[in-house]
């Protein structure tokens, strides 16, 4: 613990206090208290990203590439790279610095039919008898307070994910486990101060007096391991397996989750290192283990996890897509907050963008499907080209940054923050490089067990992404194999409706392992052809554009 | 005992493409046929290309073409001349390597003063290469473009500057010769985006990069099978004709260095190097081959079975 | 194999036993289709799927061997037209000819320059594989003496080619070796006789494939079991087409009469050798004579060879190792990148453009990508560091500056602290390289001092 006389952090709006720590970002000292700021690079000061007001005492965190003079001049500071002094020094956290919480990311269609309700295992002492499906996710938590007297869902809420602070995605976390004293230890315990918010704010919503006796998490596997309480590293190195696939129950005490210390916690069981019980969970809710016909199963997320099968056989990947389609890695993304743009429209003649932003008001950035809509459309009016790369013309609205030439999408005095909201070229290289990962997973899996496109008889799309996905940009961009729209059903979080099933029914539990035991992974860092499909899915639409000739092409050649 | 017939059909064909000539020249025509190379099959109108390479830099010879070309005039006109009428090449690989920063420092307007005079001095078909360096094509592709005599095809066009290059072929009426780094799929990728242009494919020809025997060969022996192959299943963006350059045969230590007795006589091992890249091009299903020694194009020329 | 995984899967016993080393039925059956686990790794498979799927994975083309111990010649047993779809196993062989019409000093001579192909290539050593031994004397026994100081000289194994009297002479000799014996056409079934009773394989030479399928067929009859078919081609044209037709009648059409490794004499005034040799060497030849012992010739074929008989299934990738672009100087900048090929081609040419000498320093790993490697492991703090000791950098600049991809710049701080060289982070997109290069400061590049 620091000398409270050599200084105090403050931040705002939290009013959180923490002593001075010399040699601490402030980054770290936000980590440490608990105050959530965003952090996509794990605190590498690259994606300039984790940005505060700073008054006080400071040295550092000035870097001219992520923040202009006006922004020096503001006080503005990046966290992680920005030393507290002494003194009090008061910081207050931007709205765009912080991870957002997403009503869509709680939606999903319920299980399609279900059994007669179970008896249960553990007699609550006093009220209700309640359960709680989690779905643990990379960046955001989601809940559902279950009745168990009757299955009734009586609340739903959703909490960010405290471990986006040590890094984005699951290998970020991994290294920043391995290469911080305490790392594995802090990395849990975010994952459990956020696993209590959820069901604080579940049992605050729903008013109803009982006690949590069971609950069946869905997560992916690294998160699986960190709840569980085992090390995830044995995942990042070949040939990434999962120290477990199976999670014996323990109770919330065991766990160390105490708003529910004597319930049953069943994690579902993971399929490989890289794909886990989310997805088992989001099979489970698909229904595609019980049908004689072929489906896909994508979860668009960071993972960007595919699973191929049906009643006979089932298969899956993790493509490690990238988070472009939920904001990161681009320079005006963000998590669809309001504010947020979520869908746009180019004009072709003035080649200019309309947009609708979630809350109404000015916008401040572009989440997933706004991000998705705009690349589809700069293709159709052709402002990119096949190769995703930009074509200056007559009217349009480029301009040049550090990050390459940039498609200004909303003008400053039209936008929530002063400045352009723009789309750079970086940006679309990353979007691009997504959508290729993502449709090469599906083609791989399909090639591995030798099967045509034409043999799949639906497409499920999940994730939190799912409710707001344009279909017809998402195959103008190519995210997808052409398959025909008719094909595509939009789950939305399949995962969380899995694990509400197995909760309101045992049948369902006992279904998620069988399936589980019985779907292969497979690992594409092995797959050799695998690099040639992603390469082949670099074009918008894809390479073989033949296959997707339903589309429109630009309306005008150059 | 009767065996099956092995001979192998195919449904797509691959798209003939002129190189067109001067006044009293030959044209040079590849491409048209409908089964792969070296099988008496199928319909092949058209048998593979051989030309050579005349270079506007000056530079070290290795020892089999200092051999070869001993006595010669080495300025680029008379030594087109002698590609054209003497060696029997049937179009000529013009590289304006003179005019690249490190390589002769040669301007632009001299690069394509060049190209004009050579135009006018030979009747055959004529591939125009740049230096490679992105700068200074940038200024020579429009030049040579605007003041060529007559069309001739640009080498070369890739996914970064193919706006640059197609643009100019279609202004001044000249082909594109498509290049990707060993990688069918950014073969194909080039032809798209070639043709989004309006650039039409008869004025396109594949380069798939050619690595030199020991060097690479076999990756651009195999991707060259590859593009045949998916051109003659139906692929019709990669059922072009295929252009082998064979210069990098001689960036080879193997093809040069005098210094190694157990290798033989460096002389004939120069030659021999080049001309099995050239064979193994040819097996793959090249369709155009660019050489440097005067010996090689009299005995592809004369290969009997073409 | 024709049939895809689920073809297969379809006629598995589907219950996950395990017994096969496989976690699931499904991944059993993605092996097999990929041509690595054969049925009889299933025992409860049943007899219907051990039918169908035992006979689908029987080898196209024999395996002929010639020779024993590790100079041992393999021909034959490919399973694909071409490389890409696979690999191709069993380079061809290649064999010099020497003639028992020899006086002994050149023949002396002839043995030692045969002895004298060999090469070294890029850690391999290259070498051509036979001597042929040709009946010229009309004398049997010195064909036998020929054979002997052959195979004692050289130590290869050997092609003997000549009448049934001068094999029979030379095999009392050199048996034991496992020659390949090649009697002429006209004594073909006493050759085949002979080959019978030794047990020894037998080059069966007839014109023309009807002509090749009805003496392999006569081969057979006599009790030769390991044949090899020489089409005896008039010219290249016709070797090449010979080559090609057989070994598709073998692959695709499944022609058991006519499946077999291919041999061409190039020799003996064979028209252009050099031209069918290369081109035969695309094209599925098993073997090849040549009369040509002239290193300036057989370097490029062997090479040639090397090239073509790598396995492409190997992800494309360049030497690690420091590769200088432009007029390097001791105070050129030093890039680090991974050994992809796609990843050193396009760092280069960005560097290129940037018109700024550099020193690119690759790295070994197995030919990823930077995040790939990053994330599984192999591109590492520990593992720049070890290059930039071991590479023998430091021997050719005089500064202690290493610029990173800004891909892993997270790296950057345990570099310095392990290597003790300066790290600055580059650009995260190698595009961005040309501005890069060229904002960089020479003061970041001054000789260091200790």
């Amino acid at each position: 613990m620091g000398d409270p006389r050599k200084g105090i952090l403050r931040f705002l709006p939290e009013g959180a206090s923490v002593p001075l720590i010399p040699g601490d970002t402030i980054l770290a000292h936000a980590i440490r208290s608990g105050v959530p700021i965003l952090s996509p690079c794990g605190g590498e000061g690259r994606c300039g990203k984790c940005r505060v007001v700073v008054s006080g005492d400071v040295v550092g965190g000035d870097d001219p590439w992520a923040l202009s003079p006006e922004d020096l001049r503001a006080g503005t500071r990046l966290a992680c790279r920005c030393l507290p002094l002494e003194g009090e020094v008061v910081v207050t956290v931007l709205p765009e610095s912080r991870p957002a919480r997403l009503s869509a990311y709680i939606e999903g269609k319920e299980m399609a039919e279900d059994g007669p309700f179970l008896p249960l295992h553990v007699v609550p002492r006093k009220g209700i008898p309640l359960g709680v499906a989690l779905d643990a996710g990379t960046s955001t938590l989601a809940g559902a307070l279950i009745d168990l007297r009757n299955g009734s869902v009586l609340a739903r809420t959703a909490a960010d994910n405290p471990q986006m602070a040590c890094g984005e995605d699951l290998i970020s976390r991994i290294v920043f486990g391995e290469e911080n004293p305490d790392g594995f230890p802090l990395l849990r315990s975010l994952l459990l101060t956020g696993i209590e918010q959820v069901i604080a704010g579940l049992v605050r919503s729903s008013s109803v007096e009982g006690e949590i006796v069971e609950v069946t998490a869905a997560g992916n596997t690294v998160v699986s391991h960190i709840l569980y309480g085992l090390s995830p590293a044995p995942v990042r190195r070949p040939p990434h397996r999962p120290v477990l696939k199976e999670y014996p129950v323990k109770t919330g005490k065991d766990l160390g989750i105490l708003s529910a210390p004597s319930a049953r916690f069943r994690i579902f069981p993971s399929i490989g290192g890289f794909v886990g019980g989310d997805i088992v969970s989001g099979i489970l809710a698909s229904g595609m283990h019980r049908e004689e016909d072929v489906s896909l199963l994508y979860d668009v997320g960071t993972n960007g996890e595919v699973v191929l099968g049906n009643r006979e056989f089932r298969i899956a990947c993790s493509s490690s897509a990238g988070p472009a389609f939920e904001g990161g890695e681009v320079a005006c993304g963000m998590r669809a907050y309001p504010g947020a743009i979520e869908s746009v429209r180019i004009d072709p003649v003035r080649l200019s963008a309309e947009w609708t932003v979630i809350g109404g008001g000015k916008p401040a950035g572009v989440c997933g499907s706004g991000i998705l809509d705009l690349c589809a459309e700069l293709f159709r009016t052709g402002l990119i080209d096949r190769a995703g790369r930009f074509v200056p013309r007559e009217g349009a609205s480029f301009r040049d940054t550090d990050r390459g030439k940039a498609f200004v999408v909303v003008r400053a005095e039209q936008s929530a923050t002063g400045a352009d909201i723009a789309f750079t070229a970086s940006d679309l290289k990353s979007v691009v490089r997504t959508k290729a990962a993502l449709c090469a997973a599906a083609d791989a899996l399909l090639r591995a067990v030798g099967l045509s496109r034409e043999k799949v008889e639906r497409v499920c799309i999940a994730g939190g992404f799912g409710n707001f996905l344009d279909l017809r940009s998402a195959q103008t961009l190519g995210v997808f194999p052409p398959f025909p729209l008719k094909k595509f059903v939009l789950l939305g979080n399949a995962s969380l409706a899995g694990a509400i099933g197995a909760l309101r029914n045992r049948k369902r539990w006992e279904e998620a392992g069988a399936l589980c035991a019985s779907t292969d992974y497979h690992d594409l860092s092995s797959d050799q052809g695998f690099m040639e499909l992603y390469q082949r899915a670099l074009f918008i639409p894809h390479t073989d554009a033949e296959s997707y000739r339903g589309n429109p092409l630009p309306e005008t050649a150059t | 005992m009767t065996v099956p017939n092995p001979k192998q059909s195919f449904p797509g064909r691959i798209l003939p493409v002129t190189l067109p000539a001067g006044p009293g020249g030959t044209p040079v025509t590849v491409g048209g046929q409908n089964a792969l190379s070296l099988a008496p099959e199928g319909e092949k109108p058209n048998a593979a290309a051989i030309g050579m390479e005349a270079r506007t830099g000056g530079g070290d010879l290795p020892p089999s073409l200092a051999k070869a070309f001993e006595g010669r005039a080495t300025d680029p006109v008379s030594f087109a001349g002698a590609c054209a009428n003497e060696w029997g090449a049937q179009f000529l690989f013009l590289s304006l390597d003179g005019c690249h920063p490190d390589g002769g420092g040669q301007s632009v307007e001299e690069g394509a003063r060049i190209v004009r005079d050579i135009l006018a001095a030979v009747s055959c078909p004529v591939i125009v290469g740049g230096t490679g360096e992105e700068e200074t094509d940038a200024k020579l592709f429009p030049a040579v473009a605007e003041s060529a005599g007559r069309p001739v095809f640009l080498s070369y066009a890739n996914e970064k500057n193919y706006r640059l290059v197609g643009g100019a072929a279609l202004a001044y009426g000249h082909g594109v010769v498509a290049w990707s780094p060993i990688d069918i799929n950014m073969a194909k990728q080039a032809n798209l985006l070639l043709s989004d242009l309006g650039v039409p494919p008869e004025r396109i020809l594949i380069d798939p990069l050619t690595g030199g025997l020991g060097y690479g060969l076999e990756y651009t022996y195999s991707i060259v099978e590859r593009i045949r192959l998916a051109g003659l299943s139906g692929d019709v963006m990669l059922a072009r004709p295929v252009l082998c350059h064979l210069g990098d045969a001689w960036k080879a230590r193997e093809a040069v260095d005098a210094s190694e007795t157990s290798w033989g006589d460096a002389v004939l091992r120069g030659r021999r190097w080049e001309e099995t890249t050239g064979w193994a091009c040819l097996a793959a299903g090249a369709d155009l081959l660019v050489f440097r020694h005067p010996g090689n194009v009299e005995a592809f020329r004369e290969a009997a079975w073409r | 194999m024709a049939l895809t995984a689920l073809d297969i899967y379809k006629l598995l016993p589907k219950t996950n036993c395990k017994e096969c080393g496989f976690p699931t039925c499904l991944a059993f059956a993605m092996q097999m289709a990929a041509g690595k686990a054969g049925i009889d790794k299933c025992p409860p498979a049943s007899e219907e799927a051990k039918a169908a799927l035992g006979a689908a994975s029987a080898p196209p083309l024999p395996r002929i061997v010639v020779g024993i111990g590790d100079r041992a010649v393999t021909l034959g047993d490919e399973v694909v037209l071409f490389r890409h779809e696979k690999t191709f196993y069993h380079p061809t062989a290649i064999a010099i000819s020497i003639s028992d019409a020899l006086g002994d000093e050149a023949l002396e001579e002839r043995l030692r320059s045969i002895s004298a192909l060999s090469f070294e290539r890029v850690g391999q050593i290259l070498a051509v594989d036979m001597v042929a031994v040709r009946f010229d004397s009309g004398d049997p026994a010195r064909f036998a003496k020929t054979a002997s100081a052959s195979l004692a000289r050289c130590g290869k194994p050997l092609l003997l080619s000549g009448t049934c009297a001068a094999l029979a002479a030379a095999v009392r000799e050199v048996g034991p070796s496992r020659p390949l014996l090649r009697p002429p056409p006209g004594e073909a079934a006493a050759g085949a006789a002979l080959a019978a009773a030794e047990k020894l394989p037998l080059a069966v030479p007839a014109r023309g494939i009807e002509g090749l399928a009805a003496a392999l067929a006569a081969a057979r009859a006599a009790g030769a079991t390991e044949l090899v078919a020489d089409p005896m081609p008039a010219d290249a044209a016709g070797a090449v087409a010979d080559s090609i037709f057989i070994r598709r009648l073998a692959i695709v059409h499944r022609a058991r009469e006519i499946a077999y490794p291919t041999a061409f004499d190039l020799g003996q005034g064979f028209p252009r050798p050099f031209e069918a040799a290369c081109l035969l060497l695309s094209k599925y030849a098993s073997l090849l004579v040549l009369d040509t012992a002239d290193p300036a010739e057989i370097f490029p074929l062997l090479t040639l060879r090397q090239n073509l008989f790598t396995d492409p299934q190997r992800p494309i990738q360049v030497d690690p190792g420091i590769y200088p672009i432009g007029k390097i100087s001791p105070s050129s900048p030093v890039l680090v990148t991974t050994n992809f090929s796609l990843t050193y081609f396009t760092v280069r040419s960005d560097v290129e453009a940037a018109k700024t000498p550099a020193y690119l320093l690759i790295a070994e790993c197995d030919g990823m990508s930077v995040l790939t490697a990053w994330a599984a492991g192999k591109f590492t703090s520990e593992s720049i560091a070890a290059l930039l000791a071991e590479s023998g950098i430091s021997g050719k600049v005089d500064h202690r500056t290493l610029i990173l991809p800004g891909m892993v710049a997270r790296l950057s701080g345990k570099i310095e602290e392990i290597s003790k060289w300066r790290v600055l982070v580059g650009p995260q997109e190698s595009s961005a390289l040309p501005s890069y290069l060229r904002r960089l400061p020479p003061a970041a590049f001054v000789p260091s001092h200790g």
